[in-house]
């Protein structure tokens, strides 16, 4: 067939290109480093892959890198997977979230000023998450004040990535306080250089700072940096967090099915390669990935054939998020005691490294952001299979 | 988005939904465990057995896909027709060298004959006696519905031949071994020097060993189908009994700690049909590079469906409470065939380790040590 041809074709140009442009030993190189050898690494790697076309290839084709069939995309997220390249975790929210909300929901001033900026570099995170809003997202406080041509914010957002770095963040904020509390909610593009902003990186258990609290203190935002109708926001919001749906698990899935030897690796430098036990867990965990790999392409197919259903993503991700977990726990379990001894950790690694502590402290990145393993649960039973959903108030079932 | 041609499903077009959907409609009409002798001629009847068989060979030419579509709705009906066995018997006959082979299969995809399979690895001693003859003995295990079987197909313990033997002969004696779940009749067949007769030989040397591999193949394959029916079938079932079951004044289907057992549960059954679907997809058995590397997806899809289904049926028993346990409810026919699919095709251990040994023995040179990365 013609169409397996060419994505032949494109597989073999992108294994090659990545095998000359892979930054050798960036694992070693992040290894215990400093910030800002990692920002830089991120910055060069980003500079590479957007100059090969490689960065966007899930934007539309009027942009740079764009244009490239789902079948093309999935061809290049399998070949970095293959590849062991650096993921791009600082410019991840700006090429996905900010992108991909700007196409569906942005203005055309909106896309002309802001996607070429994120092509030249720029860094973004998410103000969705606060201290009470949590799995509840919609009971948010931060405040947006209509005050002439600007809005007027006050609150304090968290949990956001990379927030530190960033140079606009994508806010979710209550303009008013409506019946629903969805309906209050407003969309707002904010310059973390304005006056006002302040952002205080969180220390995590892994050691890092990968994500970090911003607090607003009467941040002016103009009107035009609005997306979508005031008062709309929730919806728009839903466009942010679809967008790390879909191609992000077939890329991590893909991920954890090449990252299988440091399993191999761990139970030889352990001298357990013949334990019987252990060959059962591999090969159960295997036909496990190879599950997830699976179901993040059929979901994927089905996005692009129109025959997603509601609660399929929920499905991919929880099946990813517990894959993941038994992943860092087998390997954990091989490397023993000396597993335990700390190692430091890797800036901007993928999930699976092989210093098992972290990658399994890593694996709850996926259980617990962008929508916990309960609320995705949630999800299943109520939209797939139909069950009820939970009173909205408990104070009405005290009784 | 931009076009998406390369991205089609080869295995789901719209004939074997199609086919898929109208069997889904006919076994409900049959009902749950409908009896075997009244199913078997209207499964026949309906063409089911010419699903896998080329169009030259006069079948419908829907490969390993189409049989294993049929399977799941077998599955979640739990059928006690010996579907599984007569495909495996008809797909051998097809692939092997018998003379008459057009004629067996004519024969066979109509439902006239039915060959019976062993369902668990087994095989039988061969010797030659002093005329020449290949003389069989041994027993063969988990053999589906095999008084019905006019003959049963077997493999060598030594690999050199796959043949047909006729059940009904002095030295082969038929010996059912109920088992618990009702819904499969299996049978042990001990062979006493039965001839397996020279015209009966469906292949020999290497081509026999490639035709065992590739019905164990389709055998895992065939198992994962009939164990994602199952698993999907019995989740519905008790998501529907929990929505109707009151207690504490709310449906049980309300309370948090049951709905997300649910949820695992549908998303290790949604699990297991896409790594199914996705692997017949991918595999070719057309070479032998394809039936080896279809060995190994045919072995993570058997052991994952069956894990799943048996899950599914453990919980579905705890979250029916009492009246699972009452043999009135179905409940316990959808457990029971789990429990025993899972003792099907090669010893439940070895799925995991075949699939770790392969994965490690690939590695081996190439790996990084842990120690450098």
């Amino acid at each position: 067939m013609v169409a397996e041809d060419s994505a032949q074709i494109l597989r073999q140009q992108v294994r090659a290109w990545l095998q000359a442009n892979v930054p050798v030993g960036w694992r070693q190189a992040m290894t215990n480093s400093e910030q800002a050898a990692f920002v830089q690494l991120q910055r060069q790697w980003f500079g590479k892959l957007s100059a090969a076309g490689y960065a966007t290839p899930h934007w539309p084709s009027e942009w740079p890198g764009g244009g490239r069939s789902l079948a093309d995309q999935k061809v290049i997220y399998e070949e970095v997977a293959r590849a062991d390249a650096p993921r791009l975790i600082l410019f991840f929210v700006a090429l996905y979230h900010a992108a991909c909300t700007l196409l569906e929901c942005g203005s055309d001033a909106q896309r002309q000023t802001y996607l070429p900026k994120i092509l030249a570099g720029e860094i973004w995170c998410q103000g969705f998450s606060e201290p009470n809003a949590g799995s509840d997202l919609a009971s948010l406080k931060t405040r947006a004040e209509r005050r002439g041509d600007n809005y007027v914010i006050n609150g304090q957002k968290t949990w956001s990535t990379m927030a530190q770095y960033a140079d606009r963040c994508l806010l979710l904020a209550r303009t008013s306080k409506a019946e629903v509390p969805q309906a209050g909610l407003t969309y707002l593009l904010v310059d973390m250089h304005a006056p006002g902003v302040t952002v205080r990186p969180i220390a995590q258990i892994t050691g890092d700072d990968e994500f970090a609290e911003i607090f607003f203190d009467d941040v002016e935002v103009p009107i035009e940096e609005r997306i979508g109708e005031e008062g709309e926001g929730w919806a728009v919001a839903q466009a942010t967090l679809a967008s790390e749906r879909g191609l992000t698990l077939v890329e991590l899935s893909h991920r954890m099915r090449y990252a299988l030897p440091l399993i191999a690796a761990q139970m030889r430098d352990s001298g357990r390669e013949q334990d019987a036990a252990l060959r059962r867990d591999l090969g159960r965990l295997i036909a496990r990935v190879d599950a997830t790999c699976a179901l993040a392409d059929r979901y994927l197919l089905k996005r692009i054939s129109g025959e997603e259903a509601a609660g399929d993503a929920s499905v991919v991700k929880l099946y990813y998020a517990t894959t993941l977990r038994e992943f860092s726990l087998l390997g954990s379990r091989i490397a023993g005691l000396a597993g335990q001894y700390d190692r430091g950790f890797m800036r901007g690694a993928t999930q699976e490294t092989g210093n098992w502590p972290v990658d399994f402290i890593n694996s709850f990145n996926w259980s617990i952001a962008g929508g916990s393993n309960e609320i995705q649960r949630n999800i299943i039973a109520e939209r797939m299979l139909g069950m009820p959903r939970e009173p909205r108030s408990w104070q009405m079932t005290a009784r | 988005m931009a076009d998406d041609g390369a991205l089609m499903i080869p295995h789901m077009n719209n004939d074997v939904r199609e086919l898929q959907d109208s069997a889904r409609r006919v076994l409900a009409g049959l009902g749950l465990a409908a009896d075997e002798a009244a199913s078997w001629p209207r499964i026949a009847d309906l063409g089911w057995l010419m699903i896998s068989t080329t169009e030259e060979l006069g079948g419908l030419g829907m490969g390993l896909a189409g049989a294993c579509a049929l399977q799941v709705e077998l599955g979640r009906q739990l059928a006690t027709v010996p579907f599984l066995p007569a495909v495996l018997a008809i797909e051998a006959l097809a692939h092997g060298a018998l003379a008459d082979k057009v004629q067996w299969l004519e024969r066979l995809t109509a439902g006239e004959i039915y060959v019976a399979v062993p369902l668990a690895d087994c095989a039988l001693n061969v010797q030659r006696d002093s005329r020449g003859a290949l003389l069989l003995t041994g027993t063969l295990l988990a053999v589906p519905s095999a008084d019905n079987a006019s003959h049963v197909l077997l493999s060598t313990l030594n690999g050199e031949h796959v043949g047909l033997v006729a059940t009904a002969q002095p030295g082969v004696t038929v010996i059912e071994r109920a088992t618990w779940d009702t819904t499969r009749r299996l049978f042990d067949l001990q062979f006493d020097a039965v001839e397996l007769e020279e015209h009966h030989i469906v292949a020999s040397g290497s081509q026999a060993q490639a035709l065992a591999m590739r019905l164990a193949v389709q055998r895992d394959f065939l198992l994962a189908a009939d164990a994602v029916g199952g698993a999907a079938a019995l989740l519905q079932m008790t998501v529907d009994y929990l929505q109707a079951r009151t207690q504490f004044g709310r449906p049980l289907a309300l309370f948090q700690a049951l709905k997300h057992r649910c949820a695992d549960l549908k998303a290790q059954t949604e699990a297991a049909e896409a790594l199914l679907l996705d692997s017949l997809g991918r595999e070719q058995m057309d070479s032998a590079d394809g039936i080896a590397s279809a060995e190994l997806a045919g072995k993570a899809a058997k052991q994952l469906a069956c894990a799943a289904f048996a899950t599914v049926a453990e919980e579905a028993l705890q979250l029916h409470g009492g009246i699972g346990m009452t043999s009135e409810h179905n409940c316990h026919l959808f457990l029971k065939r789990a429990l025993l699919n899972e003792h099907l095709g090669r010893a439940p251990d070895s799925y995991e380790t075949g699939i770790a040994d392969a994965f490690l023995a690939s590695c081996q040179p190439t790996c990084a040590s842990i120690q450098t990365l």
